[in-house]
């Protein structure tokens, strides 16, 4: 077998061997895979297995290599991510899939810019790559030399990549607070212990970090956010939001493209499994870090592994998770903005037109959670004439979705005021923001019932 | 009821409805501990409300309850009864059977059905495969073996229930599917990929366009309260699994709903919601529905799919119609339905109703 | 101590067919303190005849199975620490069988 341990750990490469031999055959093609064990692409090289999925074991290595960036491309590509006139800022977790988002990422880049260099009139300019690393030690417990070892990983595997150069900004999760309240940290570390509920907890850290990569992004002029979110944890995410109640807001944080965001955040590596990136970091020697963090007794944890048993019991099980959840709407923020620029070439406006979501499928005004974002159903838009308080934590506690009010805000009012007290702005400025959204929306609702000019003067 | 020596160990913990008797039950709804009289209550006055807010009856009609003889259907017809002469719901309530032809299990069971006929006082109606098909299904799986065998039982007795239903005249039928139940079937289907029933799978009432709906007053009952709830009242539920797929009996999924609940035994009910939730276009719709030349019975094809497994099993060719035939199924590849066994829950029970 | 076990909703099939077991179980070392999570390790050495998958998981019943203590539910006396007591009655009811 091609692997033998480091590098792959969690690949589940080691089960290979009786992998191979009780999988059932798959198809007639299958069957008859290669006696001699040859790629079935180049029918050259020796094929390599251990990168899981219907296709494990067809492939050489370089055939595999070549596939796997060929569906990142064809993600980008098609759904307009990257134009030459971008600076995008690559989340990199120090983790094998956002490690695999910068390579590839990278790899894009090197080719834009040979093309840059090769071409005459120098008309198309090359994307600029930005990687962020957030430091999320306020509010893990991670050993603060563990730590200090993963920035170092961390900027060695930025800095070695080949020109163009790319800035790495290395950013405490606390950078969710202005600079000049000084306390940040200690007001993070308070909200996070204030979550009783672990899944709470995981999530909200889920919604900071995300904060902390706009703000990021927006400080330092990059125009979208490349997360490495791969097929396998967008199946988990599919089941977990599900069984949080999340049944509405789901089809919003699957997609290619999510622009509800100041920046929008993109996926290119949706269609790419865990399995496949851990190959590939091994074959490429790859470098990753893993930070040990306990997902212990949380719903996100058991959704983990539930998933990974299904997967191992058939290697499609993730890919029809995700493609059943693609199936339910998606909202109007999941593509890309209509590009007017008339840099932009215009084979790529058309084929964004052409892989674009249709515009009119879906309402666009959508009410969002302040806490996590999520639109909000219609169920879960505060019914105001119900509230009587005028506590801006009463009111943001009600303009949040039943799912975070339930894991993550305290339901005590004097502890969710202090909550809401130690929230970053931005969490804040998006309740007042929403609020605002959602008495125009009221209004909407009851127009028929209002009078209009005219007839009021009876 | 145990005496002093029962509280006082224990520090006495008071039902949080009444603030007199011990609580007995700690709902996995609510959280709150509950005394056994005020669960009752609470249990049936919840399942009044769901069939009031959803309009599951009108004064009047003929109600069949399908009965396996298990605890959800035994529970059900038990405080169905107690509801409509307690509300004075005016419904004619009977007890429908199906008898699979199982012997070991279904006679059994079907004693128990006996038993609650008499218990509750309710007309019960039992239709076999024997008479509706020439096989039972002990004689099926002497041709077929322990292969496929669900299949033909989960659509003999789907088509049966109906058939059964039409001989009383019934203008509905009831099952006893509970929350647990609903929720393995939203992520079933997530699991699946089969959309255009995770769209249909959270529905309180089906078949609306068929000829006899079926509904589920349990649908946001959970499945520890049914089972507090039989055991206290001492109700006479039969509980063996099929002799025929002895292991068949919950998969991964019901084994993770059950470790869900354990640490947030909201998540049944939030399952449901998601589902009930999910945004789905409308052009994802279930085929159309015509009428199976043969029987009669509705069916999307020419003949229905009772017919096509009669014909081969008549002809000695038992496999004609096994197979996946339905759109929307994620991976055709063969071992599906070998996979599709251990992540399915209950193939064998009322489930396929 | 003295104690009655009852088995049911399927359980009782992991056990000889026998629903009600009266037994009486010797404290190890001379501790005079039983808790149920000592009952269910004994319950397991014991009574349970096959497919012990489907009375325990790890060190604690399977998730689906009702643990009564004197008819009263054992999430609300501490589940594997809730203390028993002489001529206890405990119950065992999986809700995984039959519908």
């Amino acid at each position: 077998m091609a692997c033998n341990g480091s590098g792959c750990q969690s690949g589940g490469c080691y089960k290979d061997e009786d992998a191979t031999c009780k999988q059932p055959p798959k198809s007639e093609e299958a069957d008859s895979k290669n006696p001699s064990n040859v790629c079935i692409k180049c029918k050259l090289n020796d094929a390599v297995s251990g990168y899981g999925g219907i296709d494990d074991g067809r492939f050489c290595a370089d055939c595999f290599k070549t596939n796997l960036f060929g569906k990142f491309r064809f993600a980008v590509t098609s759904n307009a991510m990257i134009t030459p006139t971008d600076k995008v800022l690559v989340a990199f977790s120090g983790g094998p899939s956002s490690r695999v988002a910068l390579q590839f990422v990278h790899d894009m880049q090197e080719r834009a810019q040979r093309n840059f260099d090769a071409s005459r009139d120098r008309s198309l300019p090359v994307f600029g790559v930005g990687v962020v690393f957030i430091d999320e030690s306020a509010v893990l417990p991670i050993p603060s030399n563990e730590m200090e070892e993963a920035v170092e990983v961390v900027s060695e595997v930025v800095s070695s990549l080949a020109p163009p150069r790319k800035e790495l900004h290395i950013v405490p999760i606390e950078t969710v607070y202005s600079s000049d309240s000084g306390d940040g940290k200690e007001r993070i570390t308070k909200v996070v212990n204030t979550v009783i509920d672990p899944t709470g907890r995981e999530d909200v850290l889920l919604c900071l970090r995300m904060l902390a990569l706009q703000k990021v992004a927006s400080e330092f002029g990059y125009n979208r956010i490349i997360l490495g979110s791969c097929i396998s944890r967008i199946a988990c995410h599919v089941i977990s939001a599900t069984v949080k109640g999340q049944g509405y807001s789901l089809p919003a944080d699957i997609q290619y493209v999510d622009a509800r965001w100041e920046v929008p955040v993109v996926l290119p590596l949706r269609d790419c499994f865990a399995q496949e990136i851990n190959m590939l970091c091994h074959l490429d020697g790859l470098k990753t870090v893993k930070l040990s963090t306990d997902l212990c007794s949380s719903i996100n944890g058991l959704v983990s592994s539930f998933v990974a048993l299904l997967q191992e019991e058939n290697p499609s099980r993730e890919s029809t998770i995700v493609r059943t959840a693609g199936k339910l709407t998606p909202f109007q923020f999941n593509r890309i903005p209509e590009i007017i620029d008339g840099n932009v070439p215009l084979a790529t406006r058309r084929r964004q037109k052409r892989y674009n979501l249709k515009s009119n499928e879906s309402v666009s005004s959508e009410s969002f959670c302040p806490l996590c974002n999520s639109p909000l159903d219609k169920s879960e838009i505060t019914d105001w004439s119900n509230i009587d308080s005028h506590r801006s934590s009463d009111i943001f506690y009600n303009t949040c979705c039943s799912s975070c009010r339930f894991q993550i805000l305290p339901s005590d009012s004097m502890a969710m005021e202090q909550f809401y007290m130690d929230l970053p702005q931005s969490v804040v400025g998006r309740a007042k923001q929403a609020n605002n959204g959602n008495l125009s929306l009221l209004r909407e609702q009851i127009q028929d019932y209002l009078l209009s000019d005219g007839e009021d003067e009876t | 009821m145990e005496g002093e020596g029962g509280e006082r160990k224990r520090g006495a913990r008071l039902c949080c409805v009444c603030k007199k008797s011990r609580a007995s039950v700690k709902r996995p709804k609510t959280l709150e501990q509950i005394c056994r009289e005020c669960f009752y209550d609470a249990f049936e006055s919840e399942i009044h409300q769901v069939i009031l807010e959803n309009q599951l009856f009108s004064p009047g009609e003929r109600v069949a309850i399908g009965a396996s003889g298990g605890k959800d259907s035994t529970v059900l017809a038990y405080v169905l009864s107690k509801l409509n002469r307690l509300h004075n719901y005016g419904l004619h309530l009977f007890l429908l059977s199906v008898d699979e032809g199982i012997t070991g299990y279904r006679d059994d069971s079907l004693e128990t059905v006996h038993r609650n006929q008499i218990q509750y006082g309710l007309p019960l109606k039992v239709v076999s495969y024997k008479d509706l098909y020439g096989w039972t299904m002990d004689e099926i799986v002497r041709v077929i073996g322990l292969k496929n065998n669900c299949t033909f039982c989960g659509v003999f007795r789907r088509q049966a229930l109906d058939r059964g239903a039409s001989l009383l005249k019934v203008d509905k039928v009831v099952t006893g599917h509970n929350a647990d139940d609903i929720a393995e079937t939203v992520l079933l289907n997530l699991l699946r990929g089969d959309v255009a029933r995770l769209s249909r799978c959270t529905s309180i009432t089906t078949g609306e366009d068929g000829p006899i709906p079926r509904c589920k007053p349990f649908k946001y009952t959970y499945e520890k309260e049914i089972v507090m709830y039989a055991y206290f009242k001492k109700l006479d539920y039969f509980s063996t699994e099929c002799i025929y797929s002895p292991n068949a009996y919950r998969g991964f999924a019901r084994e993770f709903i059950k470790d869900l609940e354990r640490i947030r035994p909201r998540a049944i009910l939030d399952i449901i919601k998601s589902g009930e939730n999910f945004r789905i276009s409308t052009s994802t719709k279930m085929p159309e529905q015509g009428t199976c030349e043969r029987c009669g019975y509705i069916s999307s094809q020419k003949w229905c799919k009772a017919c096509v497994l009669l014909d081969g099993l008549n002809r000695g060719l038992p496999k004609l119609g096994i197979g996946r035939s339905r759109g929307s199924v994620a991976s055709d590849n063969g071992n599906e339905s070998k996979v599709e066994k251990s992540i399915q829950g209950k193939q064998c029970t009322t489930l396929d109703f | 101590m003295q104690l009655t076990l009852e088995f049911g909703g399927g359980l009782e099939l992991l056990c000889d067919s026998k629903k009600i077991h009266n037994v009486n179980i010797e404290q190890h070392n001379g501790e005079d303190k039983l808790i149920m999570k000592d009952l269910l390790s004994w319950v397991q050495t014991n009574l349970i005849k096959e497919r012990p998958e489907m009375f325990m998981k790890g060190d604690t019943v399977r998730p689906g199975v009702l643990v009564l203590e004197n008819d009263c539910d054992w999430e609300l006396s501490g589940q594997l620490n809730t203390s028993l007591e002489d001529k206890d009655v405990v119950v065992f009811i999986s809700t995984l069988h039959g519908g």
